[in-house]
């Protein structure tokens, strides 16, 4: 899956005709995901990134810049070519308790996306529906259970599983984890590698949980006000981070070993209106190291030392 | 003496399927101007606790206690009327949801007044200013501005500055938290954990902060408790704790975390999940997910065991106290 520079602008207010403003959720996002890798996005409340997961699972259109699959383009694409697509890319979402349709079996859950597509008969389907419950830790003989019956990472389970119905080629996580507990947290995410071993799977993981990241990713982009500000290998990324902002989350983090906690001023203020974003660097006003360039003039994004970086200062900070 | 003195507290409901026991064999002390860190998973009655000692929990809900003290006042014989003198002026609550916690029918400044005016912490006519150096000094910019705004007006962050200025106005001796930065971004969450510790130190309040987060215990914390199904299972300084526990579940936890794995090897995982109301084991209720388990677990309930400070309730402590 390519992306480049993805746009995703929302009006909003105003009347009927007339838009009072534009909300620039995702400005100018440009990514590459291969088979078999992680590409975590990370960031903050309102930065953009499930508007961007959305985007990625096909199920909005970009306003401007173009979303590849295996080559083919879709931002423009006819409906019926787009629906074709999208049975390559599938989602997972943050929530298993408002993600699940509370009124069908996981039995029903899991053959739908089949039926939808006219895959297999009856029988095939449930046969389908079987093996991928055994193929994600949950037993068989659930198969005529409902979601209520189920813990939130069986829950979380039955969500991927249903995600993979269809052997799509991407997985879309939104959130994947940060709802469960410490433990079952862990159970999810090592299925998510293991199933990722096996079928090759390119996941679009969104988080706002560096440890989590840390844990799973092999590329990462952090975004702030719907723009990069970062984008790395993980290791280099979590080793030497050349934004301010990846800083800022990175210090930010609470963690339980003592040597990796830094021992810093928390960076100040909140997240500018997405209404009116300052006219230079989104982050200027937050920054421990903005001087009056910053403010005047958004920073490209561009390589510096093996990262892209959107930061007029990134080769000082470094 | 400490400050707040809770032993063997029990908390039951009564539902359709019998008596549960969402908290039992308790016990918590917090000693004047310390932090203390209550942690757990969900389900696993750490809210609840905090709950009876604020007098919140109603009807189903029975609390018992051997002994449950605030600076040698009796919580458990205390009349509603004694109560509600003493809760939101000596103990004060901070709630996880600011959002939903605050009245989106008043004003942020109107809210936190009602409990100066309730107390008559300070004469009426100096009310507005008092909520005005309070918002002052949780960190809000131009608080006089900000004293008609409604909680919608306000981000996450904001609002549960307005909780924490509304929980302290009355200068209390300690303040439970109770998950207080779980809906927030990290950066903010970062700026919140800061500023409680800030005006613990300033004032020399007891703080008892709950959490699911390991790492905000590391960061905050000098005591521990970490708490299981409704048992409190180990009770610890905090840099033991994380040095060596001595509880399996305990042992367990830390490994499961993503931050202490090695590269992108398999995590460590808890087998199973947290016993509910109906499928409570017999013995440990840790023994049906503990890998160090044997019969003596599933007979018999292990006693809280050790020096006092280092307990752990386990018959194979994982490390000596």
């Amino acid at each position: 899956m390519e992306g480049r520079d993805l746009r995703r602008h929302y009006a909003v207010g105003g009347g009927v005709l007339v838009a009072r403003g534009v909300v620039k959720a995702v400005d100018g996002v440009s990514f590459s995901l291969a088979p078999g890798r992680t590409l975590a996005i990370v960031g903050e409340s309102g930065c953009g990134k499930s508007t961007l997961a959305r985007m990625a699972a096909l199920m909005e259109r970009p306003t401007a810049g173009e979303l590849a699959i295996e080559g083919t383009a879709t931002a423009a694409a006819i409906e019926p070519v787009r629906r074709r697509l999208r049975l390559n890319v599938q989602m997972v979402f943050q929530n298993p308790y408002g993600s699940l349709n509370p009124r069908r079996t996981v039995g029903a859950t899991l053959t739908e996306p089949l039926a939808i597509n006219g895959r297999g008969d009856g029988a095939a389907r449930i046969a389908a529906a079987r093996a991928m419950m055994d193929r994600v830790g949950l037993r068989q003989d659930r198969f005529d259970s409902y979601p209520h019956m189920f813990s939130g990472g069986q829950r979380q389970r039955i969500a991927i599983a249903r995600a993979l119905m269809l052997n799509p080629r991407v997985v879309v996580a939104d959130e994947p984890v940060s709802a469960l507990d410490v433990s079952i947290q862990a159970q999810v995410l090592n299925l998510m590698m293991d199933l990722q071993d096996e079928l090759r799977l390119a996941y679009l993981f969104i988080s706002h949980d560096l440890s989590v990241v840390r844990h799973i990713a092999h590329d990462v982009m952090v975004m702030y006000c719907g723009r990069p500000a970062e984008q790395a290998p993980k290791e280099s990324l979590f080793a030497n981070p050349r934004h301010p902002y990846t800083r800022a989350l990175l210090a930010a983090t609470p963690s339980v070993d003592a040597a990796r906690r830094q021992a810093t001023v928390a960076v100040r203020g909140e997240l500018p209106s997405p209404l009116n974003p300052p006219s230079g660097c989104a982050f200027a006003s937050r920054c421990p190291h903005a001087t009056d360039i910053c403010r005047a003039e958004r920073p490209a994004f561009r390589p510096v030392d093996g990262h892209l970086v959107a930061c007029h200062h990134a080769e000082a900070i470094g | 003496m400490p400050l707040l003195e809770i032993r063997n507290l029990s908390v039951e409901f009564a539902t359709g399927q019998g008596r549960f026991r969402a908290v039992s064999g308790v016990d918590i002390s917090v000693d004047a101007g310390e932090v203390l860190c209550v942690v757990g998973e969900s389900g696993s009655g750490k809210s609840v606790s905090m709950l009876a000692v604020m007098g919140l929990i109603a009807y189903p809900g029975v609390v018992r206690a051997d002994v449950m003290r605030f600076d040698g006042t009796d919580l458990l014989g205390l009349s509603d009327r004694a109560r509600r003198k003493l809760i939101g002026r000596d103990i004060a609550m901070v709630f996880q949801e600011p959002m939903s916690s605050l009245n989106p029918c008043f004003p942020v400044g109107w809210q936190i007044g009602e409990s100066l005016r309730t107390h008559h912490a300070v004469p009426r006519r100096q009310v507005r200013d008092r909520v005005i150096e309070l918002l002052a000094q949780v960190g809000i910019p131009d608080p006089a501005s900000r004293l008609r705004a409604f909680p919608h007006q306000l981000s996450g962050g904001m609002n549960q500055r307005v909780m924490i200025a509304m929980a302290i106005s009355c200068n209390p001796r300690l303040l439970i938290a109770d998950e207080p930065t779980t809906a927030l971004d990290v950066t903010i969450q970062k700026q919140i954990l800061d500023l409680l510790l800030d005006l613990q130190r300033e004032r020399g309040m007891a703080l008892a902060l709950i959490t699911h987060d390991m790492g905000v215990v590391a960061e905050t914390a000098r005591r521990v408790q970490v708490m299981y199904a409704g048992e409190m299972v180990e009770e610890a300084a905090t840099e033991a704790l994380f040095a060596a526990p001595r509880h399996p579940y305990t042992e367990a936890l830390l490994a499961a975390l993503p931050e202490r794995a090695m590269g992108r090897a398999r995590l460590p995982t808890i087998p199973g999940m947290v016993p509910g109301i109906a499928d409570r084991p017999t013995g440990c209720l840790f023994n049906p997910r503990c890998a160090y388990a044997d019969a003596r677990c599933v007979a018999q309930a292990p006693p809280l065991d050790g020096p006092p400070g280092r307990r752990a309730r386990c018959f194979y402590p994982r490390a000596p106290a």
